[in-house]
């Protein structure tokens, strides 16, 4: 067998074009060939030839059934992509590796593909990026596995603050609370609320914030927190219109240990017009005395 | 005989005071100087007789002998059971000390173990006594006053310090936390300055405002370590939860793979025993004779088939 790769493809190749003389693909044999070409265009660092090869390996590897060898061999194709810089393809292909893993019936490596996917594009195709962490979020509960979910959660939410769609963050932040709760993590699941009810302050949506706040502490736990507590003096820092209590908040040591991205965030409060949810609340009892005379 | 004693009331009668002297010791003189009158007076008056009589009539006077009153009012009446209980322990404590003076002069050094040895007896057994007289001492002994009352209280409290202050060569002792047992009755709170609260009394001094700034400097540096201690115990805290959770996570893993292990495990054994069993079948001894038996025959008749054909 010669080590050329190129040779060794085209041997491959033309092991499984069905011909006049040839009735049956060799696919054991072709699959081999594949590999083993794509290995030393690996090494010669000749990265789109190595791409393909590997594809047509695990195109092989299909063929004999094995989902698992087809899968590995298209992470690895994927990542050859991502040194190329195919964004589109370092999606494709990282689809489809999780889809082998299913097949599997392993979803911790599919979902493990997605989020090297989802981590791969986020820079690039950060919408994208975006549907991938979701799908291998989704992949993570349907197998009760949350667990492993929160990091990719954490990570959703840092690309949805890069994009500044706070609510989107928020909302992705709460459904780490959700995951947290299945699995009794009640330190991740407080820490998600306090960087939930941050995140809506930040987007200067004061009420959204307290009907965070609210919903939040229909868990008892929460309240007797403390991050219920921080949460709580950030709610009536900013009903008070009290900018020195927001910052000092800012500073305390329980929004010290959330995520970075989340700390950023914090330390920027208070965003926008503090003064204003006080005066809503003077006109609101004028008008009401007005009324009643 | 009649007459005699009748004389002799008439003329102690008569006497008012007495002297300093023992009176037993004159009217003894007196009686064995009598002893050869008395034969001619009173004709035939045995010793015994007088010494009976004298008896007597000393009893009758003791009350009037002023030194013998003294030393009994000092050890306490018959009814001062406290006093003469005190009394007792007191004594004790002056042999003791005394003893100590003498054994720390002891230069050989068995005499000086045997008397130190006394002494912590001694100590022991007054210690003993000490919550006797402090149940007497709360008793009220009619004919006592309210200061010797309260006095006395403080002398009982103060016995157990002095018994121990008796050196006795151990290593000094540690200090009585100032005999804080079962304390009396105080029936009253003690003022210091027996109670003139006038103006100048609640005025601040220079001194005590000092104290005061110094507490306050001293009390905000504590607050200022224990927010620097109260902020790392929440990053441990932190980290504990998070560590918390991590292992949380890691148990159904390390359950997966405990059981893929024991399966591969026992694959692995079962494919040994078939092996050994493969082996031992093609290389057992018996077939290996075989194998050369035959080996050798087929050269033979090669050999011979070798001859043959060269002729």
């Amino acid at each position: 067998m010669s080590s050329d790769p190129d040779k060794l493809v085209a041997k491959a190749d033309k092991l499984t074009k069905l011909t006049l003389t040839r009735w049956s693909a060799d696919w054991r044999n072709a699959t081999l060939n594949y590999e083993q070409a794509a290995n030393a265009y690996r090494v010669a660092k000749k990265y789109e030839k190595a791409k393909d090869a590997f594809e047509k390996a695990s195109k092989g590897q299909e063929m004999l059934t094995s989902p698992w060898d087809a899968a590995k061999h298209m992470e690895s194709a994927a990542a050859l992509a991502k040194e190329l810089g195919n964004w589109n393809d370092v999606a494709d292909l990282y689809r489809r590796a999780s889809e082998l893993y299913v097949e599997c019936g392993r979803a911790q490596p599919a979902s493990d593909a997605l989020g090297k996917a989802a981590r791969a594009v986020e820079d690039h195709l950060p919408d994208v990026a975006v549907q991938l962490y979701t799908d291998a979020c989704s992949l993570l509960e349907e197998d009760d596995k949350d667990q492993m979910a929160f990091d990719l959660y954490r990570a959703l939410t840092a690309v949805h603050i890069k994009l500044e769609k706070y609510t989107d963050a928020a909302a992705a932040l709460l459904r780490l609370g959700l995951a947290a709760d299945k699995c009794n993590a009640s330190n991740s699941q407080f820490k998600a609320y306090l960087s939930a009810i941050i995140v809506y302050l930040y987007a200067n949506d004061v009420k959204a914030a307290e009907k965070c706040y609210n919903d939040c502490s229909q868990i008892p736990a929460f309240l007797g927190s403390d991050q219920g507590r921080c949460g709580s003096r950030l709610i009536s820092a900013y009903s008070e219109g009290n900018v020195e209590e927001i910052k000092r908040v800012a500073q305390s040591s329980t929004i010290t240990h959330l995520d970075h991205a989340i700390i950023k965030l914090g330390r920027k409060l208070p965003t926008g017009e503090v003064t204003a949810v006080k005066a809503g609340t003077e006109e609101g009892e004028g008008l009401d005395e007005d009324d009643l005379t | 005989a009649l007459l005699f004693a009748a004389l002799a009331k008439h003329k102690l009668r008569s006497r008012s005071t007495f002297s300093a002297q023992d009176p037993r010791a004159r009217l003894s003189r007196r009686s064995t100087g009598g002893l050869p009158r008395c034969n001619t007076e009173t004709g035939e008056m045995s010793v015994i007789d007088i010494l009976t009589r004298v008896d007597a009539i000393c009893n009758k006077y003791d009350k009037y002998d002023v030194e013998k009153q003294k030393n009994l009012n000092v050890s306490g009446s018959g009814d001062d059971a406290f006093a003469r209980g005190y009394a007792a322990v007191d004594a004790e404590i002056e042999a003791a000390l005394e003893k100590a003076e003498l054994a720390s002069k002891e230069k050989s050094k068995a005499s000086n173990v045997a008397l130190n040895a006394e002494l912590r007896r001694t100590k022991a057994k007054l210690l003993e006594e000490v919550p006797k007289l402090q149940r007497l001492a709360i008793k009220k002994v009619k004919g006592l006053s309210t200061e010797d009352f309260a006095a006395r209280n403080d002398l009982v409290l103060a016995l157990p310090d002095r018994i121990q202050a008796i050196p006795d060569g151990s290593a000094a002792a540690a200090k009585q936390p100032g005999g804080w047992g079962p304390s009396a009755s105080h029936t009253e709170i003690k003022f210091d300055s027996d109670g003139r609260f006038d103006d100048e009394y609640f005025q601040e001094s220079e001194q005590s405002n000092q104290f005061r700034q110094e507490h306050e400097t001293r009390k905000r540096r504590q607050d200022q370590g224990l927010e620097m201690i109260s902020e790392g115990l929440d990053t441990l805290k932190n980290m504990a939860h998070d560590m918390n959770e991590e292992l949380d996570r890691q148990v159904p893993l390390a359950d997966e793979i405990d059981s893929k292990v024991d399966k591969a495990a026992s694959d692995l054994k079962n494919t040994n025993i078939r092996l050994k069993h493969t082996v031992t079948q093609l290389r057992s001894s018996r077939n290996f004779c075989i194998d050369i038996v035959l080996l050798i025959i087929i050269l033979g008749i090669a050999a011979y088939l070798y001859n043959v054909l060269k002729k």
